[in-house]
């Protein structure tokens, strides 16, 4: 039988605790100049860097419900 | 067939014709033959190293598929798959959340500080002696690292061979162990010929067909159990699951992996593995590198985990359909090569063989040619130094360098040998990566991140991060129960091998806290050591003690509270010490080489004020001018067209887009002249960029 630790626990863990690192990434990046909107080429990046974490927490979330439901 | 005497696993020999052991030598012979027509095209040991940073995204992007799906093996992710399911592929799909440091960060950071090592960039932002432990720790991992890929490579070859042969009268046992070393002969033939250009080319050969012999075992075994349909309904739920279970069990579960793999596996990968990093500097340009980088993991990387860990899951539907065929009781680390040689054709199984060990070779590969590269600048260059020889031409230093990286090369696939020993007790090759990846990655995880990342984190800091950290880190090793197991999450502790994965968590925060704490007291710390350290000799009297406390913490015979405050007073004598020894520059160090400054970063590779108006692409004739003055000349209205000023840096490549870069150079832009289309290159030029008679070029401005 498997319990709410072995279906969504990761993920919220995995998207919780990951995302944290992922934003004081976002946050430090920005504030360090490294990453400037005002070009048109790192406002692409930072548009593909919001994408790719919503593109994998989509992911898995439909793998898992793949699994349980299908 | 049989059933090991120790245990209840099955292992197997002998599988495989022929035909498979022919196909698999041609392939071996043609992928040599292939890599070491590209050693053509090294010319330095910058061309040896990196390629001469002239590649398009795309060819290093699949080059890193033979790479990141060598290290991540078949081997091991299909074990995972077999014993647990899809959740295999959930160290591919979590490499996302650094990606923002390493692309903003680091990448650019190491690119245009020209820094060639990462106990370089060491030297640079901190001192020499911090450099020093870098590359100890460094050369560590990496060998390391070439030690689970010649165990992986040995796991792999063991079941197609026999249990013992005969030659010239004498029946010889086959032994892992000496697979693997005809396998590391073989293995430093090919790179210590071929160099980065050869490895990378023979890498974006092997990435295309890994991902299709990957795929064409998944339709071939998906077609042998009925059906897509047949086979999801015979997985059982738990199995079909991308995720391992949240903290059970000890050798497979979530949490613990996310912090071995998803944080301190990831940031190794990016921020230390100079075989990735070497690659993603062979590219042309910083944007070239981003896009390489967020290619291979946004699509690569999960295809990847597919092509890795399928025979695994195609295995476990078999086993529960068919467990006369696959006995559920199978060694996991044999699952791959089973389950191919069941789903494929004589022929079709030696070219999928070939294919993953091709593919473990490249990593390994890679891994050495990085590994020569720290030996030749952090180890033979500043020796050569501090010895003084008589100076010699720069291209006579090249040639001594080539051959220096070249026997560096067999050295380190031999001692790459003998760190197999360290990995081969343990149950599969995926807990022996774990426990290798916990226990290596973290003083240095900590130590790049927190200089790249934070400009007031000391050289002070980063050493006893280093001493003081891995002072904690061998006490946790030594008392996982009292001091991992408040970091467990309910993970319980396997007594023969103590959190394997979790252990990297507790080995983060100690390092993290140590060089936290010794930045927040640097005001006062300095203070200290101006009021009391009146003479160098006091400030060696330290280290000395310094040295007597980690062989005593390192020994573990006194009690743990005792081993505790010896620790901390390790922590203190080794912040104390460096603090009084290292001359350190807090502005100078860190201009450039932090995120606070990349732009200083680039305005220093360039020479001068970036020029960031965007031109056009220009197509070009070449022509040869006489003399070598290290600029490249365009005319007038080309040098318009590109935007381009005179002491700008240009890149000119062949035009053929499929060539992906490989015949062209990076110059400075010159006077111009009154020709349109037509570029004047020096004969170094031309050897350099490899071009062609008659072939036309097309140039940009870089910076």
């Amino acid at each position: 039988m498997l319990t709410f630790s072995d279906t969504w626990l990761p993920y919220i863990y995995l998207y919780v605790v990951g995302g944290f690192f992922f934003l004081v990434g976002m946050i430090i990046i920005r504030k360090s100049g490294a990453i400037n909107l005002n070009k048109k080429r790192h406002r692409y990046w930072y548009r593909v860097l919001i994408f790719g974490y919503f593109y994998f927490a989509l992911m898995h979330a439909l793998l898992i419900s793949w699994a349980l439901y299908w | 067939m049989e059933t090991t005497a120790h245990n209840i696993e099955q292992t197997f020999h002998s599988i495989g014709s022929s035909t498979d052991w022919i196909v698999m030598v041609v392939y071996f012979l043609f992928v040599m033959f292939f890599g070491s027509y590209f050693g053509k095209y090294n010319r330095s040991t910058k061309d040896f190293f990196f390629g001469g940073r002239r590649f398009s995204w795309w060819l290093i992007a699949f080059s890193i598929v033979a790479t990141g799906v060598g290290s991540h093996s078949f081997i091991k992710y299909s074990a995972k798959g077999f014993q647990y399911g899809l959740s295999s592929s959930m160290t591919y799909i979590n490499d996302w959340f650094f990606i923002p440091f390493f692309l903003f960060g680091w990448l650019p950071i190491i690119v245009y500080t020209k820094i060639r090592s990462i106990p370089e960039y060491f030297e640079k932002r901190f001192s020499p002696s911090s450099r020093f432990l870098a590359t100890v720790l460094i050369l560590l991992y990496m060998i390391g690292y070439i030690g689970i890929g010649f165990l992986t490579l040995g796991k792999a070859a063991m079941p197609m061979l026999p249990q013992s042969f005969s030659l010239l009268g004498m029946q010889i046992h086959t032994s892992l162990m000496g697979v693997i070393i005809v396998i590391a002969v073989i293995t430093g033939i090919y790179i210590t010929f071929g160099g980065q250009t050869a490895v990378i080319f023979t890498d974006l050969l092997q990435g295309f067909i890994l991902l299709f012999a990957g795929f064409l075992l998944f339709f071939l075994g998906i077609s042998y159990i009925g059906g897509f349909d047949t086979f999801w309904h015979l997985l059982p739920t738990a199995w079909k699951l991308p995720l391992a279970s949240f903290n059970k069990p000890p050798d497979f579960n979530f949490v613990g992996i996310f912090w071995e793999d998803g944080v301190a596996g990831s940031v190794g990968f990016l921020f230390m593995n100079m075989g990735l990093i070497m690659r993603f500097m062979a590219t042309k340009s910083v944007d070239e590198g981003r896009k390489a980088a967020a290619f291979n993991i946004l699509f690569m990387l999960p295809l990847s985990a597919i092509v890795v860990g399928n025979a695994g899951w195609l295995g476990k539907a078999i086993s529960v359909a068919h467990p006369e065929i696959i006995p559920p009781s199978t060694s996991p680390d044999q699952i791959f090569v089973v389950v191919s040689n069941i789903v494929a054709l004589p022929g079709v199984f030696g070219f999928i063989m070939a294919a993953l060990s091709a593919a473990l070779m490249s990593t390994v590969d890679t891994l050495i040619n990085a590994s020569a590269a720290i030996y030749i600048n952090d180890i033979h260059r500043p020796v050569k130094q501090y010895f003084k020889k008589k100076s010699i031409s720069q291209k006579e230093n090249d040639k001594k360098e080539l051959a220096a990286a070249r026997y560096s090369s067999v050295i380190i696939t031999a001692l790459g040998v003998v760190a197999v020993l360290a990995f081969k007790g343990f149950p599969t090759v995926y807990e022996a990566h774990g426990y290798f990846h916990s226990t290596l990655t973290p003083p240095l995880v900590v130590a790049i991140f927190l200089g790249i990342f934070w400009k007031r984190f000391t050289p002070a800091a980063v050493m006893t991060t280093f001493i003081g950290g891995v002072a904690l880190m061998l006490l946790g090793a030594s008392h996982p129960g009292i001091l991992i197991h408040p970091f467990d999450h309910g993970i319980h502790m396997n007594a023969h091998h103590p959190y394997s994965y979790i252990r990297a968590l507790y080995n983060l925060v100690v390092c993290s806290a140590v060089g936290v704490s010794v930045t927040l007291a640097n005001s006062k710390l300095e203070q200290f050591v101006k009021a009391t350290i009146k003479s160098t000799s006091v400030a060696y009297i330290l280290v000395g003690l310094s040295t007597l406390l980690f062989v005593l913490i390192a020994s573990d015979f006194l009690p743990l509270w005792l081993l505790m405050v010896l620790a901390i007073i390790l922590i203190v004598l080794v912040a104390i010490a460096s603090s009084y020894l290292i001359d350190y520059d807090p502005e100078g160090q860190t201009t450039g080489l932090t995120v606070w400054s990349v732009q200083k970063a680039k305005e220093a590779f360039k020479g001068r004020k970036i020029n960031d108006a965007e031109g056009e692409k220009v197509v070009v004739n070449w022509k040869k001018k006489d003399g070598e003055d290290g600029v490249i000349n365009f005319s007038k209205n080309d040098m318009k067209k590109m935007a381009a000023n005179v002491g700008d840096l240009v890149y000119i490549s062949d035009k053929r887009k499929w060539l992906g870069g490989l015949k062209s150079i990076h110059s400075v832009y010159g006077e111009p002249h009154e020709e349109d289309g037509v570029v004047y290159l020096s004969n170094e030029d031309l050897l350099n960029g490899v071009f062609e008679d008659g072939k036309v070029l097309e140039a940009e401005k870089e910076m």
